[in-house]
């Protein structure tokens, strides 16, 4: 039953993360050189940089961001990556946390995964964006990077305590109070994490970017993940209702390739 | 026997009777690994190779 849950997990994961992986080809491989080269390279750079430099795109490829590997390698690497990280968060949230979860996940079929991958953006990006916000290309950042790293993880474990903790109190309340009233507490119980945002040590932010350059990847990274967790859900949901449609034999005999072969 | 154990704790039951704990073991190492590779790792060869990728999910670089 399990090895069924994974693997509809997993295959979401391939979908949303093939998909994620062209946004990075085509959008952040791009973008991100292109903030790379602006943050770190010559800042003689005016406001006309479009008209005036237009040969300065095609000239320096490699030269910017003193990288350790190639342009290629980073933009290669970097799209399995993409397509790794879709694999992972639908193997693991859509697959193992779903198959634990799903008895105590409000709502009934779509909306379970749906449910599920918010509270994985949560989670995952979220959270950990309320003290490192997404966007620091080509920026000076006040806190060292093995301290970030630890408050990235620890904020991803605050973000999972939360989003738990709104699912029991929802569970708790709903019997008792009525739907309303749970799904609002369900809510505020989410705002807990101001708490840990409010204490960690600040990661003052000085960015060399235009600020509309800045903001602009802001939005396409915040949009990159949540794209990628509706990706998630719409497959898992799909994927789901198409096992209910062959029947729950099919979930327990761990189908091969939906044929249904009585062992 | 799919719905008939609709609990989280019965989840975990059946979870605990269907796989072997080297099968445990293994899936949670292939987890860890992927999930710190992607997220933490800090070597400059494999960091410089995820740069693009770390931006554009949003995670802590450089």
């Amino acid at each position: 039953m399990l090895a069924a849950y994974l693997k509809r997990g997993v295959k979401a994961g391939v979908v949303a993360g093939l998909v994620f992986g062209l946004l990075i080809a085509f959008v952040a491989n791009p973008l991100v050189a292109f903030a790379d080269e602006l943050g770190h390279g010559s800042h003689a750079i005016g406001d006309n940089h479009e008209h005036a430099t237009g040969e300065h795109h095609e000239g320096s490829g490699g030269a910017q961001h003193d990288s350790t590997v190639s342009m290629t390698v980073t933009n290669g690497v970097s799209i399995v990556s993409g397509v790794l990280w879709g694999i992972l968060l639908g193997g693991v949230v859509f697959g193992i946390a779903y198959y634990f979860l799903e008895p105590v996940i409000p709502g009934t079929g779509g909306t379970q995964s749906y449910l599920l991958a918010v509270a994985g953006f949560i989670t995952v990006s979220g959270a950990p964006w309320l003290v490192l916000s997404p966007q620091r290309l080509g920026a000076e950042q006040a806190l060292p990077a093995e301290l970030r790293s630890m408050l990235y993880g620890g904020m991803m474990v605050a973000g999972a305590f939360v989003c738990l903790l709104a699912g029991f109190v929802y569970d708790r309340l709903r019997d008792t109070h009525g739907r309303p009233t749970a799904t609002i507490v369900a809510m505020l119980s989410l705002g807990l994490l101001a708490i840990p945002a409010a204490l960690s040590p600040v990661n003052a932010v000085e960015s060399s970017l235009p600020s509309e350059l800045a903001s602009g990847l802001t939005g396409t990274i915040v949009f990159g993940q949540a794209l990628l967790w509706l990706l998630l859900a719409g497959t898992h949901a799909r994927l789901r209702r198409r096992s209910m449609d062959t029947g729950p034999a099919a979930i327990a005999t761990d189908p091969t390739d939906g044929t249904l072969s009585a062992d | 026997m799919p719905t008939a154990n609709n609990t989280v704790h019965g989840r975990v039951e059946q979870a605990r009777v269907e796989l072997t704990p080297t099968q445990l073991a293994v899936g949670l190492a292939l987890v860890a690994a992927l999930g710190f590779a992607l997220l933490f790792v800090q070597d400059p060869m494999l960091h410089d190779s995820m740069h693009n990728f770390r931006h554009a999910a949003g995670i802590t670089c450089h």
